[in-house]
């Protein structure tokens, strides 16, 4: 009994893997073949199905694509198409290429859930007659969902209520809503994720979160997913992987969107991944690199991975000691995009060598006429490049900065050091001394 | 002298690349050479001499041919065989298929700790000590390392094969007849000798192992570049377990079948050798029994969690808790607790229990290596490297080959099941 589209009136839900091998009858009710797949559309919040696929035959399969507009009905046990058999065109495999298709690209495939923000199992999918349309609800990732598709729902369900007859498994049932999953299924040509992600939660994932979501991918859709992002979230999750999946990861683009990464990087994590890598291989990555990136992480690459040189960033906001407080502020709110720590401020000379430091605080409650010396704190710190992290973590703590300057034999500012640049090497040692102390106990 | 210098220093690269690319290929194969194969090929060299040795040449080229399908999938999909087969054909024969892996391995993984319990018996140590020592060790291994560690332990454990080719060297065989006898096929009809040819052949080629190669292919991230050099790693691995089970023939071969000693399992082989080879050829023989079977305990119970996870779609991963990831580490735990527990249990019908892990492996392995060969040759997942026309023609030949093997030690396995 072919129902009109949602003529029932009311909402209905039901199981996609229910709805498969549903019978279809063409418009003088002959039989067509049986509901195969469902496409949708790949945008927008809602995932209304845009046509049907009908297979024919038992052994050579045929597949007929019917457009959402010439359903007649559809219903959980028959639909009907308004044309009649002889009008309907099948062809050997299913079509379909900007649309999602359920059966392969949801059903049974991995998606990602961006609110618990990781990589689920879709079981089966719960889908919604509302009004004329046919609409995605839920992805069903429970173990319920397994057993209705092998055909056991109803003894086990049966088993479970004899047993405990409030158990999770039959009264909370293990959905995710749809506006929740991303898709990972590829567009063979682009080569990225199918859906639209700026429509999608994917974008707002925090990188250090994406970036674990990211590993729990098999590798072809990591990339996808990576190439689906813009060039400021790509360096974000960059920064935040391992040096070997960094590395495959690069392996894995072609060499413009690589260095493209590479050049966006600060300089600190530039030299990260660099020094990790043999000396010629990063030699002929800088030779790709803008020469200004990589003129600042070859001299980098000169100094000690675990001193105060190898450590340091280059990009910090510094002032010549002539300046007025007003030029100060004036070159802070220019740099500031490009700079790590904006709250401290540098003052060098002619020759660039390190007379003195403010802080942001300092600069502003300052008067603006008045010369940038007048806002200096009373003592500059400073390290040397050869410096280690303990003698770092010893001066930072000791004066609470967050931010040291570098220098260099000519006391020539080079670099600075914020606290997070040494923030892991520090857990590393204390983690090591404390279990030493536990060894002993 | 520029040119040469240049020339040694590629090589070098070559070999540098080859050393850190080298593991998943021969750690599977080795892993092949467990307490079942040690067995089975004890018993083939003790009763039928060297007129089995022969089969070890086609059986390294089946062996390789299965073995680079599933490499090359992980390579182009970087997927495991089980997400691969969950998604192309669905959770139906993913669920079945995945229950009869648990019933195949859980007997694989009693008959690696009955080997270790025979070791122990061999070595006068206590059973009991010994299997339950090892079966912590293989439960701490994994938990607590990571793949890095853990394959470095697996390869220095292939190492210890070797023993089995110096008992080989001890009993000084004539190495010009076993040479005429490898490379002269030899045939008969007789039914005991089809009955163990089938199973020499049935023990190396196991469903396990295409699950386990191509999960640590993926996992070692291995790239299309460096195909050649996996390639040579596959390679490596077919011979050297090959190479192994036939001096294990010939050792057996050269004692037991000269002085006519019937013997059942692989501790009879040992014990039998002690007076016939001398003392180092015993303990050679016993310390590689001990080695291969806990080299095996260590890998299967892994595999067939990471691979039961992975088809259900469940949390998978050693560096997950237990309450992310309860299923996985709870057929992990389990499947190590009862094989443990099942071999010390007295009076347990093992051999039994055995045959019938042999029935669930015969029957899954023709299904594995046609979902195999469907997937590989599915251009939407592998695009130009699906296998070409050649090589599909090869390989099919050898999967009716081992479907038909299968098929007739399924009859035999069941009629020995009727006796007993």
């Amino acid at each position: 009994m072919a129902t009109q589209n949602g003529s029932a009136g009311q909402d209905m839900f039901v199981f996609f893997s229910r709805m498969l091998g549903v019978g279809i009858v063409d418009a003088d009710r002959q039989p067509l073949g049986v509901l195969w797949d469902v496409l949708i559309e790949p945008f927008g919040k809602y995932a209304k199905a845009k046509a049907l696929v009908v297979a024919s035959g038992r052994w050579q399969k045929k597949f007929a694509t019917i457009g959402w507009a010439d359903v007649e009905g559809l219903a959980p046990g028959q639909g009907q198409v308004k044309a009649r058999r002889a009008a309907v065109s099948f062809s050997a495999t299913p079509e379909h290429k900007a649309e999602l298709s359920l059966r392969q690209d949801i059903l049974d495939q991995q998606v990602v859930d961006t609110n618990h923000q990781n990589v689920i199992r879709v079981n089966d999918i719960h889908l919604l007659f509302a009004e004329k349309d046919l609409v995605v609800a839920h992805v069903d990732i429970g173990l319920r969902g397994i057993f209705r598709r092998l055909g056991y729902e109803p003894w086990v369900d049966a088993l479970v209520r004899l047993i405990r007859p409030n158990a999770a498994y039959l009264n909370k049932p293990h959905f995710i809503s749809w506006k929740h999953i991303q898709p990972l299924s590829i567009n063979p040509v682009s080569m990225t994720i199918k859906v639209d992600v700026s429509q999608k939660e994917l974008r707002d994932i925090p990188a250090p979160d994406l970036s674990e979501i990211m590993l729990d991918l098999a590798p072809r859709h990591r990339l996808a997913l990576f190439k689906t992002l813009d060039l400021a979230a790509r360096t974000q999750l960059f920064m935040m992987l391992e040096f070997k999946e960094q590395k495959s990861l690069l392996e894995d683009l072609d060499e413009r969107e690589a260095v493209d990464i590479l050049n966006h990087l600060p300089t600190d994590e530039g030299v990260d991944f660099l020094g990790a890598l043999p000396r010629p291989v990063a030699e002929k990555i800088m030779a790709l690199m803008e020469t200004k990136s990589a003129n600042r992480l070859s001299s980098l690459l000169g100094y000690a991975s675990e001193s105060a040189g190898g450590l340091m960033t280059t990009e910090f906001i510094w002032v010549l000691e002539t300046a007025t407080i007003e030029e100060a502020l004036r070159i802070v709110k220019e740099r500031t995009l490009k700079a790590e720590a904006i709250q401290s401020i540098f003052i060098v000379d002619g020759q660039k060598r390190l007379v003195g430091s403010t802080s942001l605080r300092r600069l502003i409650i300052a008067e603006p006429g008045d010369n940038v010396m007048k806002a200096a704190l009373k003592k500059t710190v400073s390290i040397r490049t050869e410096d280690d992290v303990k003698k770092i973590a010893f001066l930072m703590d000791k004066y609470k900065y967050v931010a040291l300057p570098v220098v260099n034999t000519e006391s020539v500012l080079v670099g600075i050091i914020t606290i997070d640049d040494i923030f892991n090497r520090l857990v590393t040692i204390a983690w090591r001394r404390a279990r030493r102390r536990k060894d002993i106990r | 002298m520029n040119v040469l210098r240049g020339r040694l220093k590629s090589r070098w690269r070559h070999i540098a690349i080859f050393l850190s690319i080298m593991g998943p290929g021969i750690i599977t194969a080795n892993v092949d050479n467990d307490a079942g194969g040690i067995t089975t090929y004890s018993v083939a060299g003790a009763h039928f001499g060297t007129s089995l040795l022969w089969a070890f040449i086609p059986i390294i080229f089946v062996l390789y041919v299965i073995q680079e399908m599933a490499s090359r999938m992980a390579v182009v999909t970087g997927k495991g065989l089980a997400d691969l087969i969950r998604e192309e054909f669905g959770v139906k024969v993913t669920f079945y298929a995945m229950a009869v892996l648990v019933l195949a391995n859980f007997g694989n993984v009693m008959a690696e700790f009955s080997g270790i319990a025979a070791s122990a018996d061999l070595f006068g140590m206590s059973r009991f000590l010994l299997v339950l020592f090892c079966a912590v060790f293989i439960w701490w291994l994994v938990v607590k390392g990571n793949y890095k560690s853990v394959e470095k332990v697996f390869l220095f454990a292939c190492v210890f094969y070797v023993s089995y080719i110096f008992s080989g060297f001890i009993t000084k065989p004539d190495w010009k007849f076993i040479a005429a006898q490898t490379l002269r096929p030899t045939f008969s009809w007789d039914h005991a000798y089809l009955v163990m040819l089938i199973g020499v052949i049935g023990t190396t080629i196991a469903p396990w192992m295409q699950f386990y190669q191509q999960a640590s292919v993926v996992e070692k991230g291995i790239k299309m570049k460096d195909y050649a050099y996996h390639r040579l790693d596959i390679i490596v691995g077919s011979f050297v377990v090959n190479i192994v089970a036939f001096f294990i023939v010939v050792v057996c071969a050269q004692t037991l079948f000269r002085h006519g000693v019937r013997i059942e399992t692989a501790k009879d082989a040992a014990l039998a050798l002690k007076p016939l080879a001398g003392n180092y050829c015993f303990l050679l023989f016993a310390f590689g029994l001990f080695n291969a079977s806990l080299f095996a305990a260590s890998i299967l119970p892994l595999s067939t969690s990471y691979t039961v996870c992975e088809g259900m779609g469940w949390e998978l991963g050693v560096d997950k808790t237990f309450k992310d990831a309860p299923q996985f580490y709870t057929l992990y735990t389990a499947i190590i607790v009862l094989g443990a527990a099942f071999v010390l249990i007295p009076r347990i019908p093992l051999v039994k229990i055995m045959l019938f892990s042999q029935v669930a492996n015969g029957i899954l392995l023709p299904f594995v290596l046609i979902l195999m060969l469907r997937l590989i040759n599915n251009k939407r997942l592998m695009g130009i490297h699906v296998n070409r026309p050649i090589y599909n023609v090869l390989v099919w030949a050898t999967v009716i080959v081992m479907v038909v093997l299968s098929a007739m030690l399924l009859v035999l396995a069941q009629k020995s099941l009727c006796w007993r």
